[in-house]
């Protein structure tokens, strides 16, 4: 039989498509993010921040649309749920380019001093794991994949695992006198931000499920096991990322 | 769930042994109207003070199962009902079974509203004097509970003497209502009771629904998706099928389940097809 309510379906594929874009944008800034921190690059921060600023006006575009659907179009089943999702993957997108561009922020205040290697390399390894976490994300929004969906909670592991070596490595750095505190604290808040770009990235695949199946995330789920990041060589490839795999 | 299933069986329609809160019963619900197959294997259970929605396309045999749950399609001579409709447990069908008592019990509100040329007050009276109510004043009693139940009483108690043709379309079958509660059933069928009326009469019987929900069991034909999402506690989606030797269509049930399932995420693929209008 013929399909109906055609233009309906138009808008929200629409919608779904400008999502999935601006995912992607947050992909494209989290690695200049990182570059703009370890370069000490005030001009790409200025530029990462603009960027975000303009995350912000498009999320809430696509948001407006979302809102107008449900209130013209009434959708129900697999519509509803996507809408339902849109709505809330939209808020995470916004939150992450911001997370994005703190780290910028906290470049600036961290500018003129040096970081050791070690501190250097793990930074490097949470801005492509988060970067890798929000790519397969928007995968498996884009090809509407469950199980690609769930995969994304495990690589989240790896990334708090770097995050918590992470803060080990600050207090060894400025026991040794490397860094000041000041710097500690900026570097411990930047650890922060990619770990919730993370948070935000597994929020966004969990709503890919519930687009899929119809299962609301459950928040009370057992705590997922801790990576334990001795086990993995330091120079190692983290899962989920294309050496891995 | 909404994207693996290619079942041809409905979901969740298989019933259990009878327990009180089950009205219904229907066993491999089949009616013919001559040698045509209207509808098919309908297996599902009905519940005490429960409202349960029928949707579907034209000619899905919705409105067909609905009237079979009183025997109105007794008034038919080419209908034929296989299976079984079983009310608290006592096959409707059944040779001991008297129709007019059936439709006592079991009352039914049809799409346009169908007072009859009298009084207000005599259309809600006939059915308890047909009863053998002779009391005056257990009459007036009947008529204002009846008005009142059905959201009409205010409107209505200063000319309870004036014609019901009288009245606005919504007021009619409002009044259609009380006449079918007058005579105190268990359940009350609506066959797309709000189609010919405006929105505001229609949020009305809405309205109405959900209020004597807790004193009758209530069963819906509509058209109107969103309606059966806002009124239902349960939906039952029907669609047809063509018959391989012939062009004509049987109905049949896909889906029956709670009708947030339904309307979020139903289990059946042409379920989500329909409610979406991925087809039509």
């Amino acid at each position: 039989m013929d399909e109906l309510r055609k233009s309906f379906h138009h808008d929200l594929e629409k919608a779904r498509g400008d999502l999935a874009l601006l995912a992607a944008r947050v992909v494209e800034i989290i690695p200049r993010a990182t570059s703009v921190l370890l370069d000490g690059d005030l001009e790409g921060a200025e530029l990462v921040i603009r960027g975000d600023a303009e995350i912000d006006a498009h999320a809430v575009d696509v948001e407006e649309r979302c809102i107008q659907i449900l209130a013209l179009q009434a959708p129900v089943a697999s519509d509803l749920r996507q809408v339902v999702a849109l709505l809330k993957m939209i808020a995470e997108i916004e939150r992450s380019g911001d997370l994005a561009a703190n780290i910028c922020k906290a470049t600036r205040r961290i500018y003129g001093h040096e970081l050791d290697p070690k501190l250097r390399g793990i930074i490097g390894r949470m801005g492509e794991q988060a970067a890798s976490l929000y790519a397969a994300a928007i995968e498996a929004f884009r090809e509407n994949d469950a199980a690609k969906a769930a995969a994304v909670d495990d690589m989240d592991a790896y990334l708090d695992a770097l995050q918590k070596q992470f803060i080990a490595a600050i207090f060894e750095s400025q026991a040794a006198g490397h860094i000041d505190l000041q710097v500690a604290v900026q570097l411990a808040m930047v650890a922060r931000f990619y770990e919730r770009i993370g948070d935000h990235a597994v929020n966004m695949a969990e709503r890919v499920t519930y687009i899929v199946t119809g299962k609301v995330p459950d928040h009370k789920k057992p705590k997922r096991p801790q990576v334990n990041i001795d086990s993995i060589d330091d120079l190692g490839a983290a899962p989920g990322s294309a050496e891995a795999t | 769930m909404p994207v693996d299933t290619d079942s041809q069986q409905p979901h969740d329609v298989s019933p259990s042994t009878h327990s009180s809160d089950e009205v219904f019963q229907l066993k491999d619900l089949e009616v013919h109207y001559g040698k045509f197959r209207a509808v098919r294997d309908v297996n599902m259970v009905l519940r005490k003070h429960e409202i349960t929605a029928f949707i579907g396309p034209s000619g899905c045999g919705k409105t067909t199962v609905l009237r079979c749950l009183n025997r109105m399609n007794d008034v038919i001579d080419s209908a034929k009902v296989g299976g079984q409709v079983l009310y608290h447990g006592v096959d409707l069908y059944g040779s001991s079974v008297s129709a007019t008592e059936v439709r006592r019990r079991i009352g039914m509100v049809f799409q346009r509203p169908n007072p009859f040329p009298k009084s207000i007050y005599e259309n809600v009276a006939f059915g308890p004097k047909v009863n053998g109510v002779r009391s005056k004043s257990e009459l007036d009693g009947i008529v204002e509970e009846s008005l009142k139940s059905a959201a009409l009483w205010d409107e209505v108690k200063t000319r309870l003497k004036s014609s019901a043709l009288g009245m606005s379309g919504g007021q009619q079958q409002r009044l259609c209502i009380a006449r079918a509660i007058a005579v105190q059933p268990e359940v009350i069928l609506m066959d797309e009771p709000c189609s010919a009326l405006d929105p505001v009469a229609t949020a009305r019987i809405e309205d109405l629904m959900q209020g004597i929900k807790d004193r009758y069991t209530i069963v819906i034909v509509t058209h109107n998706m969103q309606q059966a999402g806002r009124v239902s506690d349960r939906t039952g989606f029907f669609t047809t099928e063509v018959n391989p030797d012939s062009d004509r269509r049987t109905g049949m049930l896909v889906e029956f389940d709670r009708t947030p399932v339904i309307f979020s995420s139903p289990r059946d693929k042409r379920t989500e097809a329909y409610v979406t209008g991925r087809f039509g």
